[in-house]
């Protein structure tokens, strides 16, 4: 190996070595990062909703003119009607939100009334007893609600319904190892008995404020009554939710034409409820991803430039090597050792860098710890970069004839 | 020990071929001493980067060491560049960036040798030449007449069945220039086979026998009365 002569060839050329070395270490710290940023996103991106988004749709609906609640009840329970008679629809079922819509109702969750801290956070789900087979949830345990549970509600009201039923997640959190049927907890206004457990269900909010809770949540026996509107949750039969998404609007209009669903996103399926709930973090994926190869892309022409101009400007010496009985692989392997020296040195302090970023990150934005996975990879791709780099300057280099070493300069 | 017989050097362009070196014959025995001279142009270098492998021939034959060479590719070239051949160019070519022990141990580890004779054989050579003391200098630090001592040590270090020189002090003052002549002169007396290239006639007179080379062929050096004559002279003023 050669490695002591080109260690002592480089002290000679410390600029360069210094300015690519540190042009690989800055590269490695920020890809690491991006890509653990890319992953951390793409998880999230990929959390199961616990809803069979395949065939289910939202339509939000306002009303046009004020109304009691007792009549925006009955006008929800008719357009309910409506739906349900459609023919490509299965079930149909109105909420105050659904998952991953980015709004809604968020709650305390007690165990005791005079509790003072909240035993978990939760969204609160308005659901009547087509909810489960709307959405396409499981029960876990218990039973759904029934029809005669089912009750309006104002927003004046206070929550507190006599049953209500949770998801897995918080039955947990809130009774770790134990059945959570029959069992109390208390909403802002006053007792609930669980009666049924929900498998999976996620939280309205993909943001990282709601992380805590994201798949625990209470559902409650109520139709929201209110003047302004409500969301209808729509499953269509399998194949036909393009149809019955067309269907839906023509139906309840014909029904009621006092009311407003907007043509742009009064209908929407849930695959574009899952792309707008996300899109922050797609669109950070993708930034990060241009970032890192952007950055490998001017490490790499750095490399070869570098390269290039070192082989132009040694060229006597190569041949000088060359007449002294160097093969063309032992001038590639040459060029090939540089650049590996330096780009494990720049690795080296890439580590570092990288490591330190992420500590930072970590303090200021409650990242999570980057994966020493992460950093392995990001060596390995920036030394596979560099050998790729190099490759077709030092292969050039390896042409040089050794006659080259007789040439006046 | 080297043996061309009829060969040729043809550069080739669109429009005309240049014959460098033209049925061009040269046999130097092992031992010999052996001075190359000729007038700019003649063809003295080409024959001398023929003679090191460095590049290739057109036609004819070239024996080195008993092996022709002309069917080796280009790995086996250079394993006899490095095994047989030792260079001493005129601009020294050593490596700017390797200190004094790093530039002669350059050709020691194309051939795979082991650190520690590596190491014999490099302090061996910088003694031979006087200057081992200065191991750690790199070449800028030297003068001219050191560095070309370099380059020889570089060329002995590898125990070179022939040693190629081309115009060793054509870059040295006189008096370097002498003491470079007396290093060859004494490397030549210990067994070397040498083969100098030279326009110097006072160098070539040095040498045990001469080859004038004029318009890519050997000529007898009376054919170029006025080199022959300053040879000539040169031998007469010689202390011999």
């Amino acid at each position: 190996m050669q490695i002591k002569p080109i260690l002592s060839a480089l002290r000679r050329h410390k600029a360069g070595t210094f300015l690519i070395a540190m042009q690989i270490a800055l590269t490695l710290a920020i890809v690491c990062n991006a890509l653990f940023i890319i992953e951390q996103r793409l998880a999230h991106l990929s959390e199961p909703s616990g809803v069979d988004e395949a065939n289910i749709f939202v339509v939000q609906n306002e009303w046009v003119g004020s109304s009691t609640a007792e009549q925006a009840d009955a006008k929800i329970r008719e357009d309910l009607r409506v739906l349900r008679e459609l023919p490509g629809v299965q079930d149909a079922t109105p909420s105050n939100s659904y998952p991953l819509r980015g709004g809604g109702w968020d709650d305390a969750v007690k165990l005791k009334p005079d509790q003072l801290q909240d035993s978990s956070g939760a969204t609160i789900y308005f659901a009547d007893d087509h909810f489960l087979d709307t959405l396409g949830l499981k029960l876990a345990a218990g039973r759904n609600f029934r029809a005669e549970e089912i009750t309006p509600m104002n927003v004046r009201d206070r929550l507190g319904p006599p049953v209500v039923m949770v998801t897995k997640a918080l039955a947990d959190k809130l009774f770790p190892g134990e059945d959570a049927v029959g069992r109390t907890l208390y909403l802002i206004g006053g007792p609930s008995t669980i009666v049924g457990v929900v498998d999976l269900l996620q939280a309205q909010s993909v943001d990282r404020w709601a992380s805590a809770f994201a798949y625990r949540s209470v559902i409650v026996p109520k139709r929201l009554a209110i003047s302004l509107g409500a969301f209808y949750i729509v499953r269509a039969r399998p194949g036909q939710l393009q149809a019955a998404m067309r269907a839906a609007p023509t139906a309840l209009f014909q029904h009621n034409p006092r009311r407003i669903i907007n043509e742009d996103d009064g209908v929407l399926s849930f695959a574009e409820v899952r792309a707008r709930a996300y899109e922050r973090d797609r669109g950070m994926a993708i930034l990060m991803g241009v970032i890192c190869v952007v950055l490998l892309a001017i490490t790499a022409a750095g490399i070869v430039g570098l390269t290039s101009f070192w082989v132009g400007q040694r060229r006597r010496q190569i041949g000088v090597r060359r007449a002294l009985g160097a093969t063309r692989q032992d001038i590639l392997q040459y060029f090939l050792t540089e650049n590996l020296l330096i780009s494990c040195g720049g690795a080296l302090v890439g580590t570092v860098l990288a490591v330190a970023i992420n500590l930072w990150l970590v303090t200021r934005f409650e990242m999570h710890r980057l994966s020493l996975m992460y950093v392995l990879g990001g060596v390995v791709i920036l030394l596979l970069l560099g050998q790729g780099a190099v490759l077709a300057p030092a292969m050039r280099a390896s042409r040089v004839p050794p006659v080259e070493a007789t040439r006046s300069v | 020990m080297l043996k061309m017989t009829h060969l040729s050097k043809v550069y080739r362009t669109e429009v005309v071929e240049t014959y460098a070196l033209r049925d061009f014959n040269i046999n130097v025995n092992e031992g010999e001493f052996v001075a190359v001279t000729g007038p700019s142009g003649s063809g003295k270098t080409t024959f001398l980067t023929i003679a090191g492998l460095l590049e290739t021939f057109t036609g004819g034959q070239y024996h080195l060491d008993g092996v022709e060479v002309s069917n080796l590719n280009d790995n086996e070239r250079s394993r006899i560049r490095n095994e047989k051949i030792g260079f001493i160019f005129q601009a020294f070519n050593l490596i700017p960036d390797l200190n004094v022990f790093d530039n002669v141990e350059v050709p020691l580890r194309y051939r795979g040798m082991k650190a520690a004779e590596r190491k014999e054989r490099i302090m061996h050579s910088l003694e031979r030449v006087g200057l081992a003391s200065r191991a750690k200098h790199y070449p800028a630090e030297l003068s001219g007449g050191q560095q070309q001592r370099v380059a020889i040590a570089r060329a002995l270090a590898g125990s070179p069945r022939l040693l190629l020189a081309d115009e060793p002090t054509g870059n040295l003052d006189t008096q370097m220039a002498r003491g470079v002549m007396e290093l060859l002169e004494e490397i030549h007396r210990e067994g070397a086979t040498i083969v100098m290239v030279t326009h110097d006639p006072e160098l070539a007179a040095r040498a045990q026998r001469n080859v004038h080379i004029i318009d890519g062929q050997v000529v007898d050096l009376a054919e170029d009365p006025r080199f022959h004559h300053s040879v000539m002279a040169a031998r007469a003023n010689s202390p011999a």
